[in-house]
């Protein structure tokens, strides 16, 4: 038994090593000075923080960023969670069209999407294409399939449907049943699909570049550009902004299971395998983006 | 005057018929056990009384008032499901106290502490569901409903999910606080035990109907057909021929002749002052016996069918496999089924 509990954390040692080297490479070369012959730096310095943090494109970036992520992401809560819950709970016959539509954005790559995106939207009735607004939209379906698989899975793990009628059978309507009984039992589902959607969006390139490009320039643009110039630069800028969502979610997590005197179990299990996968997530973007 | 009246019901999916013509009515303070395997249309009958579920035709009464087409929560009824359905965000005070908020009711403090207290559950106010054992989920789930007065408390298999010894436990309480409220009770079980405890009144449901009702006791001892009879009990079912032919006798009418295991006794194939007045007789060999406790049930084979017989387990006498022996078929005991 003893054996296997070695075996057991060194592949998990294993794990831990692999996810976090490329991170800690991107930050150890993000304060080196010179670094050439050797293993680790010869010698270190903050330049390339000193030089970002005086960028104001930087902040403009994520300014940009920033704004994109809470109006789709707002957007998308706001729409997808009642028509989730009213498909799940009042026309089951319907979900698997939802579930199709949400598994589109796996079927299109970003190229395919974005050029049919700009020839649509560049004439016709709706001109949005060149400004943020377009972002938006695209967004929106790409963060779709995370929207509705945690919404969804919420829903079900609570059992939502018997929720409901036994609220509506306490005297309830069917609004107050979802705001008194179902969100407050799904709220920590739907908090992990939006930190799941704001990583993602956080490292969103392809649609960013084709469709707005300079005009509305992003985090990512704003890296992509740097990528020519400072390797060095460009690792902070990662660091920076991985930062920057590790802070955001260890906020948005502390607060809500801090608020919620007894989280319900399950759900929190639930809620952080589903945070590991998320981190697991940004790492790989990482990777990608230092290559 | 019945206080509740359900008048032909009917109701459909995809062309199946779940509930056909479903007519029956309820006494006020009735304990009344809807009866039946699962999927005979037991759970979507009480589910349709609750409102949950549309009705094809038909209607439905409470008190005299129609409510066949009002929304669950004008319907005044309440209900315990299967799983509890407790609200994992609110703790047993805020859960049983649900129904009185949104109904703006007064005093709703001293009230749900009333029922915390019928239930038996002082000292768990600040539980939450997940905190608490399934019999205690289930003790809050009945608080929940009864709390807010309803006419009718509707059960849908609230104790299938607890283990044998909380079950029985449950019943026993679950009977009292109904006798004590006095109020109708529409409960579903697939159980025929628990459906005997518990019932004033059962109604078996066989593919969407009602194919018997009656007292506990009417139902047990007079099944009305083939399926009540293998359902309620286990009892002996044979063709007729099949009976004749073992008891050699040619006046017997009747398609089918039910039998209870209790009432057939088993003798010593080598006894012979047997009671041929009162009884038949059927020469059988023991093929199996098998011990739940206070009873042996005895699987006998016959030239023609095999029989359940069930004996009180008796110290020392015990027949073993492959013994030979009479059955004695008492006449009285016997129902012959028409159908």
């Amino acid at each position: 038994m003893k054996s296997s509990l070695v075996f057991h954390k060194v592949i998990v040692g294993l794990l831990v090593i692999y996810l976090l080297i490329p991170l800690l490479g991107t930050f150890l070369f993000s304060m080196a000075g010179k670094w050439d012959h050797t293993i680790l730096p010869e010698s270190y310095t903050l330049k390339w923080y000193i030089e970002l943090f005086q960028d104001e494109r930087f902040y403009l970036a994520l300014q940009h960023t920033l704004f994109l992520i809470v109006v789709t992401v707002g957007l998308s809560v706001v729409i997808m969670l009642p028509t989730i819950f009213i498909i799940t709970v009042y026309f089951g016959k319907w979900e698997k069209w939802l579930q199709a539509a949400a598994m589109l954005p796996y079927g299109i790559p970003p190229i395919v999407g974005a050029v049919g995106l700009i020839k649509v939207y560049s004439d016709g009735p709706i001109q949005i294409a060149g400004t943020p607004w377009i972002l938006v939209g695209a967004y929106f379906i790409t963060i779709l399939p995370f929207m509705y698989q945690g919404i969804r899975n919420s829903l079900r793990t609570v059992n939502a449907v018997q929720l409901v009628d036994a609220a509506e059978l306490l005297g309830a309507t069917k609004f107050q049943a979802f705001r008194t009984v179902v969100f407050p039992n799904i709220i920590s589902g739907i908090l992990v699909s939006t930190l799941l959607s704001v990583a993602l969006l956080f490292s969103e390139f392809a649609f960013a570049n084709l469709l707005v490009g300079g005009r509305f320039e992003t985090i990512q643009i704003y890296l992509a550009d740097k990528l020519n110039s400072s390797g060095h630069l460009t690792s902070a800028i990662v660091i920076t902004y991985y930062s920057i969502i590790l802070l955001l979610t260890g906020t948005v997590l502390k607060l809500t299971f801090r608020k919620e005197k007894a989280p319900v179990f399950f759900n929190k299990k639930r809620s952080l395998k589903f945070l590991k996968k998320s981190y697991r997530q940004k790492n790989t973007a990482l990777e990608g983006e230092n290559s | 005057m019945s206080y509740v009246t359900i008048d032909q019901v009917t109701k459909g999916y995809n062309q199946q018929v779940v509930l056909e013509n479903i007519s029956l009515t309820l006494k006020k303070g009735e304990f009344a056990t809807l009866l039946g395997q699962s999927g005979c249309g037991k759970s979507t009958l009480l589910r349709s009384i609750a409102g949950l579920e549309d009705v094809d035709a038909g209607s439905i009464f409470i008190d005299g008032k129609d409510i066949t087409h009002l929304s669950p929560r004008n319907r005044e009824v309440g209900m315990v499901f299967q799983s509890y359905a407790l609200f994992p965000n609110m703790n047993v005070f805020e859960n049983i106290a649900y129904g009185l908020k949104m109904k703006k009711a007064k005093y709703i403090k001293s009230r749900v502490t009333k029922m915390i207290e019928l239930v038996d559950l002082i000292g768990k106010e600040q539980s939450y569901p997940h905190q608490l054992s399934g019999g205690q989920q289930q003790r809050v789930a009945l608080a929940r409903a009864l709390v807010i007065e309803p006419k009718v408390l509707l059960l849908d298999e609230p104790l299938s999910a607890l283990d044998a010894k909380i079950r029985k436990n449950l019943q026993k309480e679950l009977k009292r606080i109904q006798k004590e409220l006095d109020i109708t009770t529409i409960f579903v079980t697939h159980d025929q035990e628990e459906a005997m405890t518990m019932s004033d009144r059962i109604f078996v449901m066989n593919k969407g109907k009602i194919v018997q009702s009656g007292s506990p006791t009417e139902i047990y001892t007079l099944p009305a057909n083939t399926f009540v009879a293998k359902f309620i009990g286990n009892y002996n079912v044979l063709n007729m021929d099949v009976f004749r032919k073992l008891v050699q006798r040619t006046e017997l009418d009747g398609n089918e002749i039910a039998i209870r295991p209790e009432v057939l006794q088993l003798v010593s194939a080598s006894e012979d002052n047997l009671d041929l007045q009162a009884n038949w007789g059927i020469k059988g060999l023991i093929k199996d016996v098998s011990m739940t406790g206070n009873v042996l049930r005895y699987e006998v084979e016959t030239e023609a069918s095999a029989f359940l017989v069930d004996d009180l387990h008796h110290q020392g006498k015990m027949f073993e496999q492959g013994a030979q022996v009479h059955i004695l078929v008492p006449k009285k005991e016997c129902i012959i089924l028409a159908n």
